[in-house]
């Protein structure tokens, strides 16, 4: 926009401390820009390293090896690699953040200018000198800097032509052929065609069902059903509240984000953790081989973590007018809460309750096998105990469940779109 | 309630609603009524076989009940709708009104009670003449959209009748929840100190064996170290993923209504193709993965591959033929009128429009993958599953910690590098 | 203190400058104006020439980076915040986008101007008093939406939208109103009668009206006084007859044509 420099204030940048700041942080951008590059590229090629060696260990070694060198010597390796290539072609990290090493005014660098700048690199931007200074020593020095990537008009070279199309593609087949050799256990592929036709009785047993125990069964459905209801209930109890303070837009300030980081990940890392075992986690808790409390718990817990997330994402996509406008009345910020925030989010609310009591449904049914009782429980006992026929039924019994709640829940969530 | 009910009431302004709206509302309230009757029936078994154990045994009802709970629920459910807005009139978006629009009095209402029990089982045939049954013509009243009112304000929702029964099998449900789950809050706070324990030693997690093999947990006769397993783990769901997108890939075009729906053929193997995805998805990984442990082995991660495997292809499957049955028409007739064949309309029309969704599901799936192949060693699936179940029956809760530790880990680092990519798509 | 005019003005605001984004964008440079009880005061300028800025750094929707505002002799600028939605509830405002909330009824936007009257307790609970229900049913039928008091808001058309903004300031009983851009989300029609009753609040119930406008023709036919804004500087401050060609394109930029609004 043109404005006078020093606009603000008459005295020089460098002695305020918004000019200080945005000095530093010119530096701090410039470094991080480089870093990221170079840990990207690093980070490529010592994966690529481990899973090579962890291949060729399985296949020739018939060991488990992650590193064939010593570390140092692999550390060394990956280093040289990274500089290497961010030197002399377009490395995976430029690639990925869309830039490329060039002199400011567009030609391309020749070879002399790149073996100049690799040898920069290791003195200024290895360790990091280079940065005290804007803009950065080595690109003063070689002329070379990680700008934007420019691309011409020219049609862009096949991937088997371009470094990192050939990286991608090496770890691709090389992860492949690691995770066959791995996991794919020989024996196991040949009794799964050898005993294919003796698995026959069993699949007749699946399809036959077992009416008998169709009283039992649906008394147990009825427990997974008040399990997946009781554990909802009580986690939007808790998530609602939890998610005001998990909404980024609303907890400002130097009490407000702090709040919000810790909560979110905390939630995060609950979520990452499956049902599956925090059931266990209560089971040992409430000291029981079964228990359908213990299983309402482990996902009271999770639906916690996961409704939090999803309000809490909903809440920061709410419009601000209605907040702006109710606050030039006069109002609180309880009152700003009450009238232009929770109407807002009502609807968006109880669509996704009903969406997480659908999966909670699904969930019950599993956390039953660990002995979160309920429908699950039943089933793994009769396939643990060979009961095919009544295993059966109940597998048909849990499909029309899952898929009636899957309508319920579909055509309720619309009612609340 | 918007939109459903603004297209009714736009379709037959003034006009009664549907037979089959008018016989869902029935059923909803009839339910409501059936789900009160055995909540009841619930809680009186449960209070007097435990309370009363010396005096009355358990209650059960003896034969001729079944049939007065099901007319009692019904004459409950007629009753409630002929008063005010019943839960399913409410869930359909219509009321009772007069049909010159004036007040319906209480007296007109009981009639219309009396009559509906000569109607509905004498002239049922009524339903199908004119707009409404036979006892509301008689009545003079209709079932028609609420059309609220913009002059005067609507009641509270807690004040009407549906409000207050909602609220009432909410309270319900929490009660008879309650009792069937057997909350036990003293449990868990006698435990406390136990679990606290436990807890203290997960926080304080156990990495010796993170790199070096542990020589006490072993796999046929093979130890592992937690990097391992966690290894084999990520391999897994890889595995599961590449295979099951590769299979759900062809099979959703065959699932697909607008590529398949042109023959009599076409539209049966559409309909056993989408069928094969809804049965095979709704039945969870981890019962595939004991039914697999069975057939391949216990223990085997090739188990827990095919039962990852099995539910992305349905899982992806329906996913994948939903958007191939959501592309824009526009190309496809492009392509039919230039005379291509059906599988180069697929190839040149459908593909290049489905390809960036195809891969979002694909990635979204293999993060469900991740975190699926973490528990299916339960089942006898393999992967770091098994070293979290043994050191837990072991009860040796720090290598738990380390072994969750490096689950949260796995799957943290996973979710975020789908995450990164599929906004890269997108 | 910098020496005030002899009228005693009813909003003075003094180099008023507010800075965003750690020093990049200047929206408002070293303002200073007065403006008189009674006043319908219009601010022009093209988007991005700090209109809206200005106008809310005059309730404290946006801090000011520097620079002082007197409303009716007292400085709002130094307020505390709960002191601030005292003054605030005076202040009437309206907007652009109007601001209401969709899934509510008319009547419960309309109240909502109440709030700052309220005790938190009944806000939180929703128990307006009677006598608010009945004022807001009367703000209703001045704008003429009594008929729409208990329709949903996302029913309503946009300028029937605006009415509902413009009764919810009511209830405030203003002594000043803040119009953002009222009309430039509505066609030529609805603009006049919006503006309409923008000012018969000026003439009849004496409310001091700032209200920023895009359309020069609208200002003309509605402001008592025009200051314009560019580049959030103060170009031109005087009476609507005041601004001619030369002005115009001074305000504007050389491309620009002058728009009749009918």
């Amino acid at each position: 926009m043109g404005y006078p420099e020093g606009y603000l204030s008459e005295r020089p940048p460098w002695t305020t401390l918004a000019g200080i700041r945005n000095a530093l942080g010119r530096r701090a951008h410039a470094a991080g820009r480089y870093f990221a590059v170079f840990l990207l590229d690093a980070g490529g090629l010592g994966i690529l390293w481990i899973l090579v060696s962890y291949a060729y260990a399985w296949y020739v070694l018939h060991a488990t090896a992650y590193m064939l060198v010593p570390w140092w010597l692999f550390a060394v390796g990956v280093v040289e690699g990274a500089a290497l290539w961010g030197s002399f072609g377009l490395s995976l990290g430029q690639r990925l953040l869309g830039r490329e090493l060039g002199p400011a005014e567009g030609r391309e660098a020749s070879a002399r200018v790149r073996v100049r700048y690799f040898l920069l690199w290791h003195a200024f931007v290895l360790p990091g000198i280079g940065f005290l200074f804007d803009p950065p020593l080595h690109e003063r020095l070689s002329g070379l800097r990680l700008r934007p990537r420019r691309i011409e008009g020219t049609a862009p070279a096949p991937w088997y032509r371009t470094s990192s199309g050939l990286f991608v593609a090496a770890l691709l087949v090389v992860t492949c052929a690691a995770a066959v050799g791995v996991t794919i256990s020989w024996p196991a592929l040949a009794r799964l065609f050898r005993q294919a036709g003796e698995t026959a009785d069993f699949w007749r047993a699946l399809v036959s069902p077992d009416t008998s125990i169709l009283l039992d069964a649906g008394r147990d459905m009825i427990v997974t059903i008040f399990m997946a209801v009781l554990a909802t209930l009580f986690a939007v109890v808790v998530a609602v509240p939890l998610s005001f303070l998990a909404a980024r837009n609303l907890m400002t300030g130097p009490v407000g984000r702090p709040v919000y980081t810790i909560l979110r990940g905390a939630m995060s890392i609950i979520r990452s953790i499956e049902p599956i075992i925090w059931a266990i986690i209560f089971l040992v808790w409430v000291t029981a081989l079964r228990s359908a409390f213990a299983g309402v718990l482990a996902l009271w817990v999770h639906s916690i973590a996961d409704l939090v997330k999803l309000y809490a994402e909903r809440l920061e996509a709410i419009d601000q007018g209605p907040i702006e406008a109710i606050t030039a009345t006069g109002a609180g910020r309880l009152s700003v809460l009450r009238y232009a925030i929770i109407p807002q989010i009502v609807n968006p609310y109880i669509s996704f309750t009903l969406y997480r009591w659908d999966i909670n449904i699904r969930m019950a049914t599993v956390v039953g096998l660990v002995g979160g009782g309920g429908i699950g429980q039943r089933l793994i006992n009769y396939i643990w105990g060979v009961q095919y026929r009544q295993a059966g039924t109940v597998m048909i019994l849990i499909v029309i469940l899952v898929w009636a709640i899957d309508y319920l829940s579909a055509r309720l969530r619309e009612k609340f779109a | 309630m918007n939109g459903g009910s603004a297209a009714v009431g736009s379709a037959s302004a003034g006009r009664g609603v549907a037979l089959s709206r008018r016989a869902l509302s029935f059923a909803l309230d009839w339910m409501t009524w059936g789900y009160v009757a055995y909540c009841v029936m619930y809680l009186l078994n449960y209070y007097w076989y435990t309370v009363h154990v010396d005096w009355w045994g358990t209650l059960t009802l003896p034969t001729w009940g079944w049939p007065v709970v099901i007319l009692a629920t019904l004459e409950l459910a007629v009753g409630c709708r002929s008063f005010g807005r019943s839960l399913g009139q409410r869930a359909i978006g219509a009321e009772f009104q007069d049909r010159e629009g004036g007040r319906i009095t209480i007296g007109r209402r009981l009639t219309r009670i009396l009559l509906w029990h000569i109607s509905v089982p004498l002239f049922a045939i009524g339903f199908w003449r004119g707009e409404d049954p036979w006892h509301d013509r008689v009545v003079g009243v209709s079932l028609r959209p609420i059309s609220p009112d913009p002059e005067r304000p609507g009641r509270r929702a807690l004040a009407t009748q549906w409000g207050i029964l909602a609220l009432f099998l909410g309270a319900l449900t929490l009660w008879v929840g309650w009792l069937i789950i057997g909350i036990n809050f003293q449990v868990l706070i006698r435990r406390a100190p136990q679990a606290g324990r436990i807890w203290g030693e997960m926080l304080r997690p156990d990495f010796r064996y993170f790199t070096t093999p542990d020589p006490v947990f072993s796999l046929r006769s093979q130890s592992y170290s937690i990097l391992d397993l966690a290894v084999v783990t990520v391999f897994m769901a890889l595995m599961a993923t590449i295979l099951g997108a590769a299979i759900a890939f062809p099979l959703s075009f065959f699932g697909a209504r607008n590529v398949m729906g042109f023959s009599p053929v076409g539209w049966a193997v559409y309909g056993i193709v989408r069928g094969f995805f809804n049965v095979f998805r709704s039945i969870e990984t981890i019962i595939w993965g004991s039914i697999f442990a069975v057939w391949v082995g216990y223990g085997t991660t090739l188990a827990g591959i095919l039962a990852l495997t099995v539910h992305t292809i349905a899982a992806l499957g329906k996913l994948y033929s939903e958007q191939v049955e959501g592309v824009s028409p526009g190309p496809l007739e492009a392509v039919w009128a230039v005379g291509g064949s059906r599988v180069q309309v697929v190839r040149h029309a459908v593909i290049p429009q489905v390809l960036p969704s195809f891969w979002a599901f694909t990635l979204y799936r293999w993060d469900i993958n991740v975190r699926m192949s973490t528990v299916i060693a339960l089942v006898g699936g393999g992967g770091i599953g098994d070293m979290l179940f043994y050191y837990k029956n072991q009860g040796d809760w720090p290598k738990v910690g380390a072994v969750v530790i490096v689950i949260v880990a796995i799957v943290w680092a996973m979710d975020y590098i789908s995450g990164w990519l599929r906004e890269r798509i997108a | 203190m910098v020496c005030l005019p002899m009228a005693n003005p009813y909003l003075v605001v003094e180099h008023l400058t507010k800075v965003y984004e750690r020093g990049q964008v200047l929206a408002l440079r070293d303002l200073s104006f007065t403006v008189d009880k009674g006043e319908f005061l219009v601010v022009i300028g093209l988007s991005g020439s700090g209109k809206s800025t200005l106008l809310r750094c005059i309730n404290r929707l946006i801090e000011p980076t520097k620079g002082k505002i007197w409303l009716d002799g007292g400085e709002v600028t130094r307020l505390s915040q709960a002191r601030m939605r005292r003054v605030r509830r005076k202040i009437g405002m309206i907007f652009q986008q109007f601001n209401l909330v969709d899934r509510s009824t008319a009547i419960a936007n309309v109240l909502t101007g109440r709030l700052g009257y309220l005790p938190g307790w009944r806000a939180l609970l929703g128990w307006f008093p009677e006598e608010d229900r009945e004022k807001a049913l009367a703000s209703l039928e001045r704008v003429g939406l009594r008929d729409k008091a208990y329709v949903r808001v996302d029913q309503l058309s946009g300028g029937q939208r605006q009415r509902v903004g413009i009764a919810r300031a009511l209830m405030q009983e203003p002594e000043l109103l803040l119009a953002d851009e009222p009309v430039s989300a509505l066609d030529p029609a609805t603009s006049h009668s919006i503006m309409q009753y923008l000012e018969q609040m000026n003439k009849e119930d004496g409310v001091t009206v700032i209200a920023s406008l895009h359309f020069l023709s609208l200002a003309r036919r509605y402001g008592t006084r025009i200051i314009a804004l560019k580049d959030g500087q103060l170009v031109f401050d005087g009476s609507p007859q005041a601004i001619d060609n030369v002005k115009f394109k001074e305000i504007y930029g050389e491309d620009a044509e002058e728009v009749e609004v009918r």
